[in-house]
């Protein structure tokens, strides 16, 4: 489990730190463009941590621990609630 | 987008996710500060970019710790529901908050974290007849290098433990921070976790936490990509960074460093609070 956890997390965070790097720079030249790569890189890296709940949740599952699954799978849905009452509360 | 700004940015994430890692901690109680402080942005958007700082040094930074196997992962998941919860109960509170509360709470929070710099952190005590409280199965062992040998340790008091989380969890999303500094000695007393432990632990558990109210930062428009890229960048680099200078220097020297920058910056950010402007923007 650690192991798995310990790549995903090292290579997620090396795509997303790409992502970034190219956007940014890409920036200096094509600001719209480069902009959206950057964002993507940036929403990658919001998105890691429930990744890696869920990769969490996969094993516990294929462990046949299912308390442990259940409580990945609430953990994630919190994360859930949460990106959707953002939503809602807009700002500004 | 002001490439000048960008670079400063770039490299204050470095310097402080370095400094923040060499106690592993993510940089985000010193980001937020010197954002607004000196960068003169908005409270929200210092405190979306820092989020995002706090996931990228937690994602960076974990891999070595879980190789390890210092990070206890089932802990983890089980005090991750107190956290996640805490945030969105932050998240639901932080348009509710005056932002002048915000900057005196996090002044409080940096005051806080100063006097925790002095506090001892010991291993507990192997209690040899103490009763299993947890019925989940979260006691364990990890391989303590300086001792050469596994050592076996409990976890105790989690409802404690959990009530805590939701405290860190709460002021991680109103602040921008990871709460590290809040979930540390929570973890070294309340639950008695060896300190490796609790440190692995927690760098570990700050990465959701901060996942868990970046998500509605970012759909509420408060991650700022010109921002957030560089700071999220450098964060990366410091993280990483900071793990190998850790040997380097000197762990006195080093907090009593902590301790005079957090009670500089925890006065600016109580002046904040009261409005009081102390480095003028260039207008």
């Amino acid at each position: 489990m650690e192991g798995l956890v310990a790549l995903l997390l090292r290579y997620g965070t090396w795509i997303a730190s790409i992502a970034i790097g190219c956007g940014l720079a890409l920036a200096v030249f094509d600001s719209r463009l480069g902009t959206h790569v950057a964002t993507a890189g940036i929403a990658l890296f919001i998105l890691l941590p429930s990744l890696r709940v869920l990769l969490m949740l996969v094993v516990f599952v294929r462990e046949r621990d299912y308390r442990f699954a259940a409580i990945a799978a609430l953990v994630l849905t919190i994360i859930l609630v949460g990106i959707f009452l953002g939503k809602d509360t807009r700002r500004s | 987008m002001d490439n000048g700004f960008a670079l400063w940015l770039f490299a204050v994430s470095v310097g402080t996710s370095a400094l923040g890692g060499m106690l592993g901690m993510a940089g985000g109680i010193f980001i937020v500060p010197i954002l607004t402080i000196f960068g003169h942005l908005d409270f929200h958007v210092a405190a979306g970019a820092s989020l995002v700082s706090v996931i990228a040094c937690s994602c960076g930074s974990a891999a070595p710790f879980l190789n390890q196997r210092l990070t206890n992962v089932r802990l983890a998941i089980v005090l991750e529901t107190a956290t996640t919860l805490g945030a969105l109960t932050g998240v639901l509170l932080a348009g509710a908050v005056p932002v002048s509360f915000l900057y005196f709470l996090f002044g409080a929070i940096m005051f806080l974290s100063a006097k925790q710099m002095f506090a001892k952190r010991k291993d507990p005590l192997l209690k040899k007849n103490s009763v299993a409280i947890s019925g989940l199965g979260l006691d364990s062992s990890y391989p303590d290098r300086g001792l050469g040998c596994e050592v076996a340790y409990r976890v105790e008091r989690v409802p404690m433990g959990m009530m805590l989380m939701y405290g860190a969890g709460l002021i991680s999303a109103l602040l921008g921070i990871g709460s590290g500094v809040l979930k540390i000695p929570a973890m070294d007393t309340a639950l008695r976790l060896p300190i490796k432990v609790s440190s692995a632990t927690s760098n570990f558990m700050i990465g959701v936490t901060a996942a868990a109210s970046a998500g509605a930062y970012f759909m509420r428009g408060d991650i700022v990509t010109a921002i957030a890229g560089p700071v999220a960048l450098g964060s990366v680099v410091g993280a990483i960074a900071g793990a190998r200078i850790l040997i380097v220097v000197s762990n006195r020297k080093l907090r009593l460093a902590f301790v005079v920058i957090l009670i500089a910056l925890g006065i600016q950010m109580l002046l904040a609070a009261f409005g009081i402007q102390v480095i003028r923007s260039a207008a």
